[in-house]
């Protein structure tokens, strides 16, 4: 693409999205979608000023350099709505030890908020830490500079207008009811606009490649785009219940609805919160570490494994209902098997250490990595040994199945976020190294002292709950009011809300050490090592 | 391509590099190999044991023919079978004989109480000290006679319920229906204070009682006396469902009131109606050893 089509292709774009905000604010009666309207036409008006302003500068030589500039942005967009989605979830943390925090008003109540928490944390802080990092390592592991100029910006512009969307609509009560896939059919259709659009640019940056091969980190971040897509919109298939309404119905029904849903629900987790994760460790870890991968046929069989796997095990949220038998224990042994490729993951990541331990003492960041890796393990053998039914009875809906999440969630995904985010800052802005190494070590352990207490009380609190529930006396009668557990649980979620915090303030250091390493001095200007061989067409 | 020996590991590179990064040739593992092997031999035991594949109109149904919902049916068979034992017991006897039995209630009281904190408990409070708008079912007031039998009626039916055999009772609604006026509704919650023992503002008790026997003493007995278990509160003791103060006595005089507890005929089984019954009872009344 020539400077000229991309400046006219990204402003046709955004004025397609200034005129469905304009029809949206004429025509609806809602005031929610009222509200979504106005944010769309200013998130577009605001993309139109800024590419007319960009069309009168004159026309620069195209750059063969890397393009690292929307990756800044992704990072600002990682952390802002990481901040938001700690806050927010360890306001329902201590909602939950103490009820009468809601305010007593409809717009702060649990319902309404627990998915603000889950969007910005999913969708917001993860979301954009995989979208930045996989264009920084698909460029640097190709040796070509991205592709699509301007589609980037759409890309991470768009994504986050669906995050607004998603998020400013809960409290007003604008939602499917789908768990990780809440945003109306008007905020699904941007999301796989969006979506086809990432997958474009990684397809076209990949195609321009100059290395003989694909990266295995590529092949990560790449299943997370296909599938992520292709659940996105199996799971988002519904009717409208009028173009002026936010409100729409799906096209499945009953236990097909739920099967549905969960097949996306934990293949949300398998591609979004595994595969593109690992595609981070892939590159990040050795990269930090300065030590080749242990094993090539390791990362293969993990990866088919892995992706063979992950679409099968869905069914395992569904035990002991509905669902026919044969589903239940396909996706029970299914989960069992994913065990092993898991595991190869976890000791290809780790043995790479091997010749580099050293580092994770004098290293945060690796420090990090090294732990996510370990929170990994543990949540995959948690999560296999959770799908065996008779173990399913125990832990299902209960609060130890929150333990599994946020094992995975706060010891996984943002562990390995934060430690790759510590490396590719000072990267990408030039800089010498973090801000505050000391602050580094200071948010490394806030977090892990929150994850463990977090976690150790969700197990304490989900296994006494279900405990009190199966307690029966000779007669199958119980002998423990649901209210007995309720109150059992109290301290358990005193004990949470004090994890999230330390988690929270971890979190807060973290912003504040990346935000005074980009305000830092420049690196002395040296040989550039920013420039693919071979860039653009 | 060039392939390296790492001294640290003892293998050779893959010969690829990006960005710097290369990978060993390290073979796989045994272990991995063993696992694969091992969870892949389970889950062919089970798919053999229990339904777990599909093809075009049915499923495998697997050599043992599980079934989750057969396995439900077969639970819950045993375990009323368990429970008919003790379902007899209660049906044994008269409600009135159960509830003076020491040995009956040692049985039934535990299990009660947790029967009583789940279906109950939310409005009556798990410890029946009830809370306002729901009647404490612990202190001596009773609005439908404190016998075990009309207990389990009240259980039964509910009040103001809808169901046919309901218990009735509503107190109208003397000011907003203009039977009364304010003035004459303020005499009155001045004579309602007084008989509880309540300070309340003497001029007004003349007319105040005069108004009672007038209008109030139809439900609520001669001089608030109660004891017509009809429904209508005892006014002068201290126990309150809405409140004693004199702007509640005033809006429940005006607007009047109408309190519903559901029927949990359809809800609850007859041997478990019956044991809350006697729970609700053996709370309030001590049994002779």
């Amino acid at each position: 693409m020539t400077k000229i089509t991309e400046n006219i292709t990204a402003l046709i774009c955004s004025l397609l999205v200034l005129i469905t905000g304009a029809i949206v604010v004429l025509y609806t009666s809602e005031t929610g979608f009222l509200l979504h309207g106005w944010l769309m036409i200013f998130f577009s008006a605001w993309a139109v000023l800024t590419v007319v302003r960009r069309m009168n500068r004159p026309l620069e030589p195209k750059s063969l350099e890397y393009n690292d500039e929307v990756i800044k942005w992704g990072v600002l967009g990682c952390l802002f709505w990481g901040i938001i989605g700690f806050t927010v979830g360890d306001v329902l943390a201590w909602q939950l030890a103490y009820p009468d925090l809601n305010g007593d008003l409809p717009w702060t109540n649990f319902g309404r908020i627990r998915p603000i928490h889950t969007t910005a944390v999913i969708f917001g802080f993860a979301g954009n830490a995989l979208m930045s990092t996989s264009f920084y390592v698909v460029q640097r592991t190709s040796r070509a500079r991205l592709a699509g100029g301007y589609l980037g910006w759409l890309v991470f512009g768009g994504y986050n207008l669906f995050v607004l969307l998603a998020v400013t609509g809960y409290p007003l009560g604008i939602t499917q009811g789908r768990e990780y896939a809440e945003p109306e059919w008007y905020a699904d259709i941007l999301l796989l606009i969006v979506w086809l659009g990432y997958f474009w640019i990684y397809m076209r940056t990949l195609a321009r490649r100059t290395e003989p091969h694909i990266y295995v980190a590529n092949w990560y971040y790449l299943a997370f785009i296909v599938v992520i897509a292709m659940l996105h919109i199996v799971n988002n298939l519904v009717v409208p219940f009028g173009l002026e309404y936010t409100k729409s119905y799906s096209l499945f029904s009953g236990v097909q609805d739920a099967m549905t849903q969960w097949w996306y629900g934990h293949n949300a987790a398998g591609f979004f919160l595994t595969a593109g994760f690992l595609g981070m460790v892939y590159y990040f870890l050795p990269k930090a570490a300065n030590r080749p991968i242990y094993s090539y046929r390791m990362s293969i069989v993990g990866f088919w494994g892995i992706t063979f796997l992950y679409l099968w095990v869905g069914s395992h949220h569904l035990h002991y209902t509905a669902l026919p038998d044969w589903v239940q224990i396909l996706g029970m042994t299914m989960s069992v098997i994913l065990i092993v490729p898991s595991w190869a993951s976890v000791f290809n990541a780790i043995l790479t250490l091997n010749g580099a331990w050293d580092k994770v003492r004098t290293d945060p960041a690796i420090r990090f990595m090294m732990v996510a890796v370990l929170f990994y393990g543990l949540t995959t053998f948690e999560g296999s040994f959770m799908a065996i039914k008779p173990v399913n009875s125990l832990s299902h809906y209960t609060d130890w199945t929150i333990g599994h999440v946020h094992a995975g969630a706060l010891g996984w995904v943002a562990f390995i976020t934060f430690g790759s985010m510590y490396k590719m800052v000072p990267w990408i802005w030039k800089r010498d190294g973090v801000y505050s190494i000391r602050l580094e070590a200071w948010h490394f352990w806030l977090a892990l002292t929150g994850t463990f207490i977090y976690v150790g009380a969700m197990w304490n609190s989900g296994i006494t709950q279900s405990l009190m529930w199966q307690t029966y006396d000779g007669e199958g009668n119980f002998l423990y009011s649901f209210m007995d557990s309720v109150d059992a649980m109290h301290g358990y979620y005193i004990a949470r809300a004090i994890g999230g915090l330390l988690y929270l303030i971890g979190a807060l250091i973290g912003a504040y050490n990346i935000y005074m390493t980009v305000q830092g001095p420049r690196k002395a200007p040296q040989q550039s090592n920013n420039l693919p061989v071979a860039a653009g067409e | 391509m060039q392939i390296e020996h790492d001294k640290v590991s003892g293998q050779d590179t893959t010969g690829h590099e990006w960005d710097g990064i290369k990978e060993l040739n390290t073979p796989i593992p045994r272990v991995v190999t063993w696992s694969y092997q091992l969870t892949i031999l389970f889950s062919i035991c089970y798919w053999v044991l229990y339904p777990a594949w599909p093809y075009v109109t049915d499923f495998t149904r697997g050599l043992t023919g599980y079934s989750s919902r057969e396995e439900v049916i077969d639970i819950l068979q045993s375990s009323s079978n368990e429970r008919e034992v003790s379902i007899a017991t209660l049906f044994s006897l008269p409600i009135d004989e159960l509830a003076e039995n020491t040995a009956i209630r040692k049985q039934y009281e535990t299990s009660a109480s947790v029967l009583f904190a789940d279906n109950c408990g939310a409005c009556h409070g798990a410890d029946l000290e009830g809370q306002t708008k729901f009647p404490n079912l612990k202190d001596e007031a009773w609005l439908w006679s404190d016998l075990p039998e009309e207990i389990e009626a009240t259980i039964l039916y509910g009040i103001n319920s809808g169901h046919d055999e309901e218990r009735y009772a509503e107190m109208t609604a003397f000011g907003r229906d203009e039977i009364l006026t304010k003035e004459e509704i303020s005499e009155l919650v001045a004579y309602v204070q007084s008989i509880s023992g309540q300070p309340h503002d003497e001029a007004l008790l003349a007319s105040g009682t005069e108004l009672f026997e007038e209008n109030c003493s139809g439900c609520h007995g001669d001089g608030g006396e109660g004891g017509l278990e009809s429904g209508a509160p005892i006014l002068t003791d201290n126990f309150w469902i809405y409140g004693g103060d004199a702007q509640t006595l005033s809006d429940t005089i005006w607007h009047g009131r109408k309190g519903v507890m559901p029927s949990w005929e359809n809800r609850l089984s007859k041997a478990d109606i019956r044991k809350l019954a006697l729970y609700v009872y053996w709370q309030s009344h001590e049994l002779e050893e």
